[in-house]
């Protein structure tokens, strides 16, 4: 750390430097070097103990057979690499990862672009729809999973007594239980609780856009629908992007809805990598596996960033 | 370990500091943390294990007993995370059988008990056919010990059956015949509870057994016989034949054991596969208990109609206990006449205890039901006797079989692919 | 408030929507002040014939919420402390002050950004269980500030780049260092960046599931949503409890977001798209 005894040592130097030469933040001396690292420690340790060194570690842990946090592991090679791509579940749930971000997209990405429209265009009433409609995501997706794991219970729950009551019970489902069915269920849950941060971002977006395009649309006799497609969402674009790329990233994290509310199953119907990755570490203890799991959910999280990352550069240009 | 003697002196240090005026100084004071009954939620169970913690602490002066609420079981994970912490508990009790203790015992979490089986004579004090099964799993090494023997058969409500003129008699075709009839009549037949594991198990191990008969399943839970054999099989079509008759509803795979057990409690639903410790779960209900009926799955076999069970429920000291020693003590008063008689007789007394109590009384009437339908002894159910490699496996197949994802065939043989490993 | 009648056809689409979405709330709000039968008839119309506040009382009692919601308050304002005293110097060092390396270190912190949490479980629960930092409130805390410094660092190095550097060069000719540029010009400048620092690491961490379900075991340090879980997991038999312990966990967020709600909004979008 950088000690206050510092102070005068600098402002004397400055004093013997030339007049001309005005010291600016561009000068790369040792003491900036210590300063900017005193700033940085705190970040750094942290970050690098409970961050990048588990990163490194999980490398590691893929290539040994390690069975539990007691027990001795011994390299194994590529043996859990083999493992993974032998086993049928693996693929299956990354499958239905690649679905669960799609649903996620869609239904949070896609209600919240739609809402934001919607509440843009009020004259009034806009804070009081803003804040009514983005209470869902305040709830923890866990407590959302509680939530609706009690909406689709098959026997008491509010779809299927709400379907039965408006005598339209032969619409009602198994939720949770048709293996069509079930991944796209708690996606719903899931994205009830997401759509609001998408939301709030669209709306902020619209405020961006020149408004002068709307009134040469208007004086060019254009449709609502032609102003829509052709001046707001080309305006709409960067924040587009963004909110597609957040929305994968948080669609790849999605555990707590499906842990709550199915735990995967059944038979593996709603397993994503990360419950798949939850129940070999934590549960079945296979360690190598669940390392290998975690290095492709990491390559896929860099991907899809660096990909949107790419794609939202282009379009700046 | 370093770190370990230290905490346990400062643990100590501690407990000394706050019993000083408690006890005698020249008794040491001590803390057995005890990862108890998942039941000690219901006031009376509580009471119970108040009264145990009271006894032994008489009989150890300066221990104090303190239960740790327990967060879950073996199959989902929740024991090892708890081991694997440093506020772990001393000495626990949990749903075992070998595939859930396997789990632990590979990952090293939990300690061989084998000497204190001999010293302390404690292959004496369970069942011997209990004994030469725990003693040939781990090449000799024994993890646990039994608390209590789990006896799987049907609960019915008498009231209802008694109305509708339906029984559980006879063979396998009167069954179904049953099942038809309460559907008929607008009830759910079968309530099961797929989604968290043990429930689907217990249903379908009655089922396998009725088709395969109890030595078969014996064998084929010990890997010696493939579960793909036709017999086998045959009791795995019968349960989808059940799902597509509509006498399991598919949609009983999103519902946990809770929610089915409310289900039938609220009678919605006829018949539920359990053990005794179901008599507690629909006390809390409010359930009029005299209402229980007991029965064992019909079958067309001489030996197929018995309760499935085996280790229900066993004690395992974690190898993070800070108190082994007292861990050991604990379960040796576990294990003596005085609280086998206690717990055996107390009114919410729900399981066959581990080792033959011939002059029990139970106080809920119908426990003298299970223990007539387990005197012939009592069947396998798989849960507790398949390898842990297996055991995943196998509660995703029942989901798939009930919810129509996959064949008898294709499932059972996911589930004989994992036996060996 | 009347609406403007240019907003009418707007609206018969808005107003249905909107009910439909808080439509949870309202269900499970009415479902936790009925008795175990009404809740058992299944009737969603049907309002309960006494108001059981009772169901609040027992659900608190039972599922130890005041234990729940202290571990949360902690949780929460140890995380925010944290983020603000580690991504605030950090993210002023990495825009303001030139030294080698600076690049690296940055693209260290943004690699970070796109790895997810469950992604390092294994080896962060060694390391935590190395520290003895596993199943404490300390633990979490330090975990899951690891997880935001990329975000909240690469939130302050933007709104820093943002300020001139003329600001900089003017503090540092009267003779100021780094620390006092930081402190006395810097700090004050920068309230909409911390605020949203601030909402966002607040919300993520009330909000936490997968963290503390691994780090957090026994209950008298879980977290509320944790702590709900396994209440709904316990208590499945008991809708009442379920319900209303449910109302308990959203209820006060909900309120406390309502009485803040512009500046929250406001926090939250700024932050979002400068992160």
């Amino acid at each position: 750390m950088a000690s206050k005894s510092a102070i005068p040592e600098r402002v004397g130097e400055a004093a013997h430097a030339p007049p001309t030469a005005v010291r600016t933040e561009d000068d790369p001396t040792r003491d900036s070097y210590g300063t900017a690292f005193a700033l940085l420690a705190p970040a750094i340790a942290l970050y690098a103990v409970f961050s990048l060194l588990p990163i490194v570690a999980t490398v590691g842990i893929s290539f040994t057979n390690s069975g539990g946090f007691n027990t001795e592991a011994q390299f194994v090679g590529l043996d859990n690499y083999v493992r993974a791509s032998e086993d049928p579940i693996v693929w299956q749930s990354l499958l239905r990862t690649f679905l669960w971000l799609f649903y996620h997209v869609v239904l949070a990405g896609g209600l919240g672009l739609v809402l934001a429209l919607a509440v843009s265009s009020l004259a009034r009433g806009k804070v009081f729809f803003r804040t009514t409609l983005f209470l869902p995501h305040l709830v923890s997706l866990a407590v959302v999973g509680v939530i609706w794991a009690n909406i689709y219970d098959p026997f008491y729950g509010l779809l299927n007594t709400l379907l039965a009551s408006l005598n339209l019970s032969h619409l009602a489902q198994g939720w949770l239980s048709d293996p069509f069915l079930v991944l796209f269920s708690v996606n719903v849950a899931s994205s009830w609780q997401g759509f609001g941060l998408y939301m709030l971002l669209f709306i902020a977006g619209l405020q961006n856009v020149d408004p002068t395009l709307y009134d040469a649309a208007e004086v060019d006799g254009a449709s609502a629908w032609q102003k829509l497609i052709h001046v707001t969402l080309p305006g709409l674009r960067e924040v587009l992007t963004f909110v597609v790329s957040l929305a994968m990233i948080n669609g790849l994290k999605g555990f707590a809805t499906v842990f709550v509310m199915t735990n995967g199953g059944p038979f593996y119907a709603s397993e994503i990598i990360t419950t798949y990755i939850y129940r070999m570490a934590f549960q079945a203890q296979d360690h190598g596996l669940a390392a290998v799991l975690c290095i492709m959910m990491s390559v896929l999280a860099i991907t899809i960033t660096v990909t949107f990352n790419r794609w939202r550069a282009r379009g700046a240009t | 370990m370093k770190t370990n003697g230290l905490m346990k002196s400062t643990a100590m240090l501690a407990a000394l500091a706050g019993a000083a005026f408690a006890v005698p100084a020249t008794v040491q004071a001590q803390n057995l943390v005890v990862w108890g009954s998942d039941l000690q939620a219901d006031p009376l169970v509580n009471e119970l294990w108040q009264e145990i913690k009271t006894r032994f602490e008489e009989a150890n002066p300066g221990v104090t007993i303190e239960y740790m609420p327990p967060t879950g079981n073996i199959s989902d994970g929740a024991v090892q995370a708890a081991i694997q912490s440093e506020a772990g508990p001393d000495v626990l009790l949990t749903n075992s059988g070998i595939g859930r203790v396997t789990i632990v015992a590979n990952a090293k979490l939990v300690q061989p008990l084998t000497a204190q089986y001999e010293e302390l004579g404690w292959k004496d004090k369970i069942y011997p056919w209990l004994y030469e099964q725990l003693s040939t799993q781990f090449n000799g090494e024994i993890y646990e010990v039994p608390d209590g023997v789990d006896a799987i058969a049907i609960w019915y409500h008498k009231d209802m059956f008694e109305e509708n003129g339906w029984s559980l008699e006879g063979g396998w075709a009167d069954f179904t015949a049953t099942l038809d009839a309460i559907k008929a009549a607008g009830v759910e037949p079968i309530a099961v509870g797929i989604r968290n594991c043990c429930n689907g198990g217990h249903l379908i191990g009655n089922f396998l057994q009725a088709a395969a008969g109890p030595q078969m399943m014996g064998e084929v839970v010990a890997g010696e016989v493939p579960w793909t054999d036709p017999a086998v099989v045959a009791g795995a079509q019968n349960l989808v034949d059940s799902v597509k008759a509509g006498h399991i509803n598919p949609q009983m795979t999103s519902l946990d054991q809770d929610a089915a057990i409310r289900l039938w409690a609220n009678k919605r639903a006829a018949i539920f596969f359990g053990g005794p410790w179901f008599i507690n779960n629909v006390r809390q209900l409010d359930y009029d208990l005299a209402n229980l009926g007991y029965a064992t799955i019909p079958s067309d076999l001489d030996d197929g109609s018995r309760p499935t069970g085996g280790v229900g429920w066993s004690w395992m000291v974690p190898v993070s206990s800070k108190q082994p020693e007292l861990a050991m003590k604990w379960i040796d008063f576990m294990l003596s006449e005085e609280i086998m008689m206690l717990r055996a007789e107390h009114q919410t007394s729900s399981q066959l205890m581990a080792r033959d109590l011939p002059d029990v009384e139970p106080v809920v009437p119908v426990m003298g039901e299970v223990f007539a339908a387990a005197a012939e002894g009592v069947g396998y159910n798989p849960s507790v006797y398949i390898p842990g490699s297996a055991l995943d496996t196998y509660y995703q197949v029942i989901g798939g079989l009930v919810g129509g994802q996959v064949s008898p065939e294709d499932g059972l043989a996911q589930i004989e692919a994992k036996m060996g490993d | 408030m009347i609406p403007s009648r240019k907003d009418l056809p707007m609206l018969a689409a808005l107003v249905p929507a909107t009910f439909v979405i808080v439509a949870p709330f309202l269900w499970l709000i009415i479902s936790s002040l009925k008795t175990e039968a009404e809740i058992g008839v299944g009737d969603p119309f049907a309002l309960p014939d006494a108001l059981m506040w009772q169901n609040y009382v027992d659900a608190w009692s039972v599922g130890g919420f005041a234990d729940l919601i202290g571990n949360s308050l902690i949780n929460v304002a140890g995380v925010v402390l944290l983020m603000l005293l580690t991504c605030v110097p950090a993210g002023y060092a990495l825009s303001k002050i030139r030294f080698p390396g600076r690049e690296w270190i940055f693209y260290a912190f943004i690699f970070g950004l796109t790895i997810p949490v469950q992604a390092i479980i294994i080896p962060l629960y060694q390391v935590l269980t190395g520290l003895g930092l596993i199943n404490s409130l300390t633990g979490i805390v330090l975990a899951q500030v690891s997880n935001g410094i990329p975000f909240g660092i690469f939130l302050m190095r933007s709104f820093f780049l943002g300020v001139p550097n003329e600001l900089t060069e003017a503090a540092r000719i009267d003779g100021a260092n780094h620390f006092q540029i930081l402190t006395q010009v810097f700090l004050p400048l920068s309230m909409p960046a911390m605020q949203a620092l601030v909402i966002i690491s607040a919300l993520s961490t009330w909000n936490d599931f997968f963290l503390p379900l691994v780090v957090l075991i026994s209950p008298d340090v879980q977290t509320l949503p944790l702590g709900l879980v396994r209440f709904a997991s316990t208590y499945t038999t008991s809708y009442r409890l379920v319900f209303s312990g449910t109302v308990i966990t959203f209820l006060p967020v909900i309120i406390l977001f309502i009485l803040t709600q512009r500046r929250f909004t406001e926090g939250l979008t700024q932050g979002a798209l400068k992160g």
